[in-house]
C-alpha cells in the first residue's frame, strides 16, 4: 500500500457495459436490419447515399469540435446514428449532394450550435430531413425508378383502392432507402430487449395513431386500410427510431405515453386533412417542441406517496391544458391550412376538365350533362367500376356535347385509374356518338418523368384515335399491326396499361350506359 | 409463487462467491480496541470512564446521552489507553475510547449468563436491549429499543428479519443465517414476544439458497414464523422497498415502518438483540467480511467491535495484490477510505479491497446526459434523476423539492445504470443537506 488509495463517494461501481457509445452503437446495430435491406434492394446508390450522410455527420462533428476547441465527441457515435438515420429515410434515387447537406444542417445547426449531445431540442436527422423536404421539394418527394413513393400507396387508399399490405410490410416496394417494415421491427425488437428504446413510445404512438385514424380517417376501422396505414408514409421508422430518440423525447414512462397520444394525434390529423405526404416527420418535429412541457407535467409522485392516505382530487395541471392545446392548434392550423386550399385545387380541377373535354370532342360547341348518364355514373360513384375488370378504375363524370344546332356530336367521359406508378391517373376520353375514340387528354398525371410520363405524347394517344372496338389490348413487344392493340411505352408497362384499361372502362362504360 | 420485489433497482453482479464459502472465523483481537463514542444515529455517547481505568469485557464505558442515543461497550478487557480523536471511517476525527487491549478477554460480571426471557416483562426487555447498545446492525445505526419503542405497538403486525444482503461482496448476514440460525430466530421470539400481533417473516434473496434452506429449517414448529424468497435486486435490503416487497405496503420518505404495522430489523441485530436479552452478552461481536479481489484469502469474521481493519486484514492473509480502493461496507453504499487503521464500529459490516476502481474507469467515459431515461426506471422511490441533475445544478432549490428530490434514499442506482457516468447521487447528497438548511432557515 504505498500507493495512495483512490477516494470517492458512493457507489463505487458502475455499470460496467454502459456507455454513451454503447447505447448509440446499439442503435446502429438495430439498425443494421433495415440498412443491409435497402442496399440490397435498391442497389450501390443506395450505399452511397447512406455513406455519404454518415460521413458527412461524422466530419461535421469534428471539424465543429476542432474549431470551437471543443473535446472531440465523434467517438460516442451519436453523430453515425443521426447520418444513418437521416441516410434511411431519403429516396434511393437522391443526387449526393442531398445527404451532404441534410447531414451538415443537422449535425451543425442543429446539433453542434445548441451545445452539442443531449442539448439538442430536435431531432436532427429529421430536423435535416425536413429541412431538404422545404428546400428540395421535388428532387425529395421523387421516389424514382419507375418508383411509388413511401406515401403513395395511401393516396390510393385514400381513393379506395387497395395495396398489397404484405409488400409494404416487407418493403418490396420503393419508398425511402428504410423501407421495409419488417427489418425494423427486428432492429426494435433488439433495442427492447437491450433495453434501448422501451415500448412506451412506439406503442402509444402507434396505437393511438390506429384510433384516431379509424374515427377521423374516413374509412372506420377496416383492417386493411389502418394495416397499409401503419405501414406506410414511413410511420414505423418514425415510431421505432425516430421518435424514440431519448434526447429530443420524454424522461419518464408516464411522459412517454402522453409525447405517443400526441404524435399519434397530429400524424392521424395530418395524413387526413394535411396535403404533405410528410405527416410523421412533421409530427414528430413539432411533437419534440412540446417535450419540455410534457417533462413538465409528467413527473411521477415518489414511491408511497398518496398510496396510503386518500386520493386527493386530481387536479388538471395548466401544462397539461396548455399541451393539449397547442397540440390541437398545430395539428388543426396545418390540417385546416390544406383544407382551405382544397377548394381552390378543385376549381382549377373543373377548369382543366373543361379545357380537356373540348379538346376530346373537338366538335363540340357546348357541354352538358344528360341527367340518366348522370344517374349511371352516380350509381358506381363511390366503387371500381366493372368490378375490377379494368383495374382500379373510377367513372368520375359524363358530359354530353352538343353543336350549335343542338345535336349531339360526342362523349367526355372523365376517368380515374389508381393502377400508374405514382398514384392516381386522371384522363378524359372523348367518344363519337358511334363509340369511336375522339381523343384522350390527361388531367392528372404523376409518372416517372421520360417513361410512364409519355403516355402523354401523341404518339401513344394517336393509337387510340379514329378507333372504334369493344376493346383494346395492350401489346408489351410494339410493333402492333392491328387496330385494337397498342404498343406500350417501352419501359413503362404499368402506366400503359393502367391508361388502356381506363380507356377501355370508358369504351364499356358507353356501350352500356349511354348508347 | 412468484418472488417477492419491488419496482426498479438494478440488477448487479455481486462478487459473493470470493466469500460466500468461507466459515465464519472468530476473530479475538489482540491489538488496542478503539471505540468511537458516536457509532448510531443520535447523540454521542458520554464516556464513563477515564485514562488508566481498567475494564472488563462487556462493560459499559461511554453511557448513551438521551433516548436516541447508545450505549458503547468494551468488547475487551484491559486499561483505558486514552480518549482522544482518531481517524475513523469518514475520513474524518472523532472522539474514541481506545482500550490497551490484555488479549484475555475477561467477562464483567454477569456477562454471558442465560436467562429465561420469556418471562421478562416488555420493559424488562427493552431496558436490556438499551443497555446492550444494540443498534441497527445493517449500516444504519439505529438504536434498536427505539426501534421497540413505537406508538401503538398494539398496531405491529409485521416484524421483517432482513436477510436480503443485496450489497455486492458481503456474505456475513449469508453465512450467520447458515451457521447461528438459532441466534436469529431467538432475536425474532423475543420480538414476537413484544408485539402479540405480530407475525415474523424472515426475508432473503433468492441468490443464497443454502441461507434459504438454513432459515426454513430453522423455524419448522415456529407457527408465527415464515421465510420469504425475494427477487435478488438491488436495494432489496433498503426498508422501504422491503416492506414493499414483503406485505405490499408503500412507504412514504416521512413514514417509519411502524406507520405501517412493521418492524424492520437486520438478521445480525436480531441476532445480536437474542444474545443481549436472553444471553445477557451485550453487544460486542458482529459478523464482518474482508473480501475483495486484493485480499489473500476472503474471510467471514465473527470480530470483535473496536477491533482494527488492518488487524483483521491481516487475519484473511493479509492482501494478494496492489488495492486501488478500499471500502468500508458496500460498493454501493459504502465508504472509500484512506487508512487501515480505523476501528470496526458497530454498524460496519465489511471491508472491500479492490484492485481496480470502476469509478475511476467510467470517470473516462463520462459525456453529457442523453435523457436516456435509465435513471428513472432504475430509480427505486420512482423519482426523475435527470430532471432533480439540472435543478441541483442551476440551484434551483425550490424546483428540486417540487421534483421530491428530498426522497432520495441515496442508494445509487441511478449513478450505476447511468451510461454518460453522471455522478448523479453524489449530486444529490450534496444538494439534500443545502436544501434542508434552506428550508430550516426559513428562505426556502
Amino acid at each position: 500500500m504505498e500507493k495512495l488509495l483512490n477516494v470517492s463517494a458512493s457507489p463505487h461501481l458502475r455499470e460496467p457495459y454502459l456507455s454513451t457509445g454503447h447505447v448509440m452503437y446499439d442503435v446502429i446495430l438495430a439498425l443494421m436490419p433495415v440498412t443491409v435491406f435497402g442496399v440490397w434492394h435498391f442497389g450501390f446508390h443506395a450505399f452511397m447515399i447512406l455513406a455519404v450522410s454518415v460521413l458527412t455527420a461524422v466530419m461535421t462533428e469534428f471539424i465543429f469540435d476542432y474549431i470551437t476547441h471543443r473535446e472531440n465527441t465523434i467517438k460516442d457515435g451519436s453523430a453515425i446514428v443521426t447520418g444513418l438515420l437521416l441516410g434511411l429515410c431519403l429516396s434511393p434515387t437522391v443526387p449526393l449532394y442531398i445527404p451532404y447537406l441534410g447531414s451538415l444542417f443537422a449535425i451543425l445547426f442543429v446539433k453542434c450550435v445548441f451545445g452539442g449531445l443531449g442539448q439538442n431540442f430536435m431531432n436532427p436527422a429529421l430536423a435535416g430531413r425536413c429541412f431538404l423536404l422545404i428546400s428540395f421539394t421535388t428532387v425529395m418527394t421523387d421516389f424514382g425508378i419507375d418508383g411509388v413513393s413511401s406515401a403513395t400507396p395511401l393516396a390510393v387508399l385514400a381513393n379506395g383502392g387497395t395495396v398489397n399490405v404484405l409488400e409494404m410490410f416487407l418493403g418490396f416496394t420503393d419508398g425511402t432507402i428504410g423501407v421495409s417494415c419488417a427489418a425494423m421491427l427486428v432492429g426494435a425488437v433488439y433495442l427492447l430487449i437491450t433495453g434501448g428504446i422501451t415500448w412506451h413510445i412506439p406503442g402509444s404512438y402507434l396505437l393511438s395513431f390506429l384510433i384516431f385514424m379509424g374515427l377521423i380517417g374516413g374509412q372506420g376501422f377496416d383492417p386493411m386500410f389502418l394495416l397499409a396505414e401503419l405501414c406506410g408514409g414511413g410511420l414505423m421508422f418514425g415510431a421505432l427510431f425516430m421518435a424514440t430518440d431519448p434526447v429530443t423525447s420524454p424522461i419518464t414512462g408516464r411522459g412517454q405515453l402522453i409525447y405517443g397520444v400526441v404524435l399519434g394525434l397530429m400524424t392521424a390529423i395530418f395524413r387526413t386533412y394535411g396535403s404533405s405526404t410528410e405527416s410523421v416527420s412533421y409530427a414528430i418535429i413539432l411533437g419534440n417542441l412540446v417535450v419540455p412541457l410534457i417533462d413538465r407535467v409528467s413527473v411521477p409522485k415518489p414511491f408511497g406517496v398518496g398510496d396510503n392516505a386518500k386520493k386527493p382530487k386530481p387536479k388538471i395541471p395548466k401544462a397539461a391544458v396548455a399541451l393539449t392545446v397547442i397540440t390541437l392548434l398545430a395539428g388543426l392550423a396545418l390540417g385546416g391550412v390544406n383544407a382551405l386550399t382544397a377548394d381552390t385545387i378543385e376549381q382549377q380541377a373543373i377548369a382543366a376538365n373543361a379545357a380537356a373535354y373540348a379538346e376530346v370532342v373537338p366538335l363540340a360547341e357546348e357541354f352538358g350533362y344528360d341527367d340518366a348518364i348522370s344517374a349511371n355514373v352516380e350509381e358506381f360513384a363511390d366503387d371500381v367500376y366493372g368490378r375490377g375488370t379494368y383495374g382500379n378504375v373510377y367513372i368520375n363524370e359524363v358530359v354530353v356535347g352538343t353543336d350549335a344546332s343542338g345535336n349531339v356530336v360526342g362523349y367526355g367521359i372523365n376517368v380515374t385509374t389508381a393502377d400508374g406508378f405514382d398514384g392516381n391517373i386522371t384522363m378524359t376520353v372523348g367518344i363519337d356518338t358511334d363509340g369511336t375514340i375522339l381523343g384522350i387528354s390527361f388531367t392528372e398525371l404523376n409518372e416517372t418523368a421520360g417513361m410512364g410520363m409519355r403516355v402523354d405524347e401523341d404518339s401513344f394517344k394517336e393509337q387510340f384515335i379514329g378507333v372504334q372496338v369493344d376493346s383494346f389490348t395492350l401489346n408489351k413487344n410494339g410493333g402492333s399491326t392491328a387496330e385494337d392493340e397498342i404498343d406500350s411505352i417501352s419501359g413503362a408497362s404499368t402506366t400503359s396499361g393502367a391508361v388502356v384499361n381506363a380507356v377501355n372502362a370508358a369504351i364499356d362504360f358507353f356501350a352500356n350506359y349511354i348508347q | 409463487m412468484p418472488k417477492l420485489t419491488f419496482r426498479g433497482g438494478v440488477h448487479l453482479k455481486d462478487y459473493k462467491d470470493l466469500s460466500a464459502n468461507a466459515p465464519i472465523v472468530f476473530h479475538q483481537a489482540q491489538g488496542e480496541l478503539v471505540f468511537p463514542l458516536s457509532q448510531h444515529i443520535g447523540k454521542p455517547a458520554i464516556p464513563v470512564v477515564k485514562k488508566g481505568d481498567a475494564v472488563l469485557a462487556g462493560q459499559i464505558i461511554a453511557k448513551a446521552d438521551g433516548f436516541i442515543s447508545a450505549n458503547i461497550i468494551t468488547s475487551g478487557s484491559g486499561k483505558v489507553k486514552v480518549i482522544e480523536p482518531r481517524m475513523t471511517s469518514a475520513g474524518v476525527m472523532a472522539q474514541c475510547i481506545v482500550i490497551d487491549n490484555d488479549g484475555q478477554y475477561t467477562l464483567a460480571p454477569g456477562v454471558g449468563e442465560p436467562c429465561d426471557c420469556t418471562r421478562l416483562t416488555r420493559e424488562e426487555i427493552v431496558e436490556k436491549v438499551r443497555a446492550a447498545g444494540v443498534v441497527g446492525l445493517g449500516g444504519a445505526g439505529m438504536p434498536t429499543h427505539v426501534k421497540l419503542s413505537p406508538e401503538h405497538p398494539e398496531e405491529i403486525d409485521h416484524i421483517i428479519a432482513n436477510g436480503a444482503e443485496c450489497e455486492p461482496y458481503i456474505t456475513c448476514d449469508d453465512r450467520l443465517m447458515q451457521e447461528q440460525p438459532g441466534w436469529i430466530i431467538g432475536g425474532l421470539r423475543v420480538m414476537l414476544q413484544l408485539f402479540p400481533h405480530a407475525d415474523a417473516v424472515i426475508a432473503i434473496e433468492d441468490n443464497k439458497p443454502a441461507a434459504i434452506a438454513s432459515m426454513k429449517k430453522a423455524i419448522e414448529g415456529e407457527p408465527r414464523m415464515s421465510v420469504a424468497v425475494l427477487k435478488t435486486k438491488y436495494p432489496q435490503g433498503g426498508e422501504r422497498n422491503l416492506v414493499h416487497a414483503v406485505t405490499g405496503r408503500k412507504m412514504t420518505s416521512g413514514d417509519l415502518p411502524a406507520n405501517l404495522g412493521c418492524i424492520v430489523d437486520n438478521v445480525t441485530t436480531l441476532a445480536a438483540i437474542y444474545r443481549a436479552v436472553c444471553l445477557n452478552e451485550p453487544l460486542m461481536e458482529k459478523g464482518f467480511t474482508v473480501t475483495g479481489d486484493a485480499v489473500a484469502e476472503p474471510h467471514n469474521f465473527l470480530v470483535k467491535i473496536g477491533t482494527s481493519c488492518r488487524e483483521l486484514l491481516e487475519a484473511a492473509g493479509g492482501l494478494k495484490a496492489e488495492p486501488k480502493k478500499v471500502l468500508i461496507g458496500g460498493p454501493m453504499m459504502g465508504m472509500a477510505i484512506t487508512d487501515l487503521d480505523i476501528p470496526i464500529a458497530k454498524s460496519y459490516n465489511a471491508l472491500v479491497c479492490m484492485t481496480h476502481d470502476p469509478v475511476e474507469e467510467a470517470e473516462s467515459k463520462l459525456t453529457a446526459c442523453i435523457r436516456c431515461g435509465r435513471c428513472v426506471r432504475a430509480c427505486p422511490v420512482g423519482l426523475v434523476p435527470q430532471m432533480m441533475a439540472e435543478a441541483a445544478k442551476a440551484k434551483d432549490y425550490g424546483r428540486y423539492v417540487k421534483l421530491h428530490g428530498l426522497d432520495c434514499i441515496g442508494c445509487g442506482c441511478c449513478t450505476y445504470i447511468c451510461p454518460a457516468k453522471r455522478p448523479l447521487v453524489q449530486l444529490f447528497k450534496q444538494t439534500k443537506p443545502v436544501v434542508l438548511s434552506l428550508q430550516s432557515q426559513g428562505k426556502l
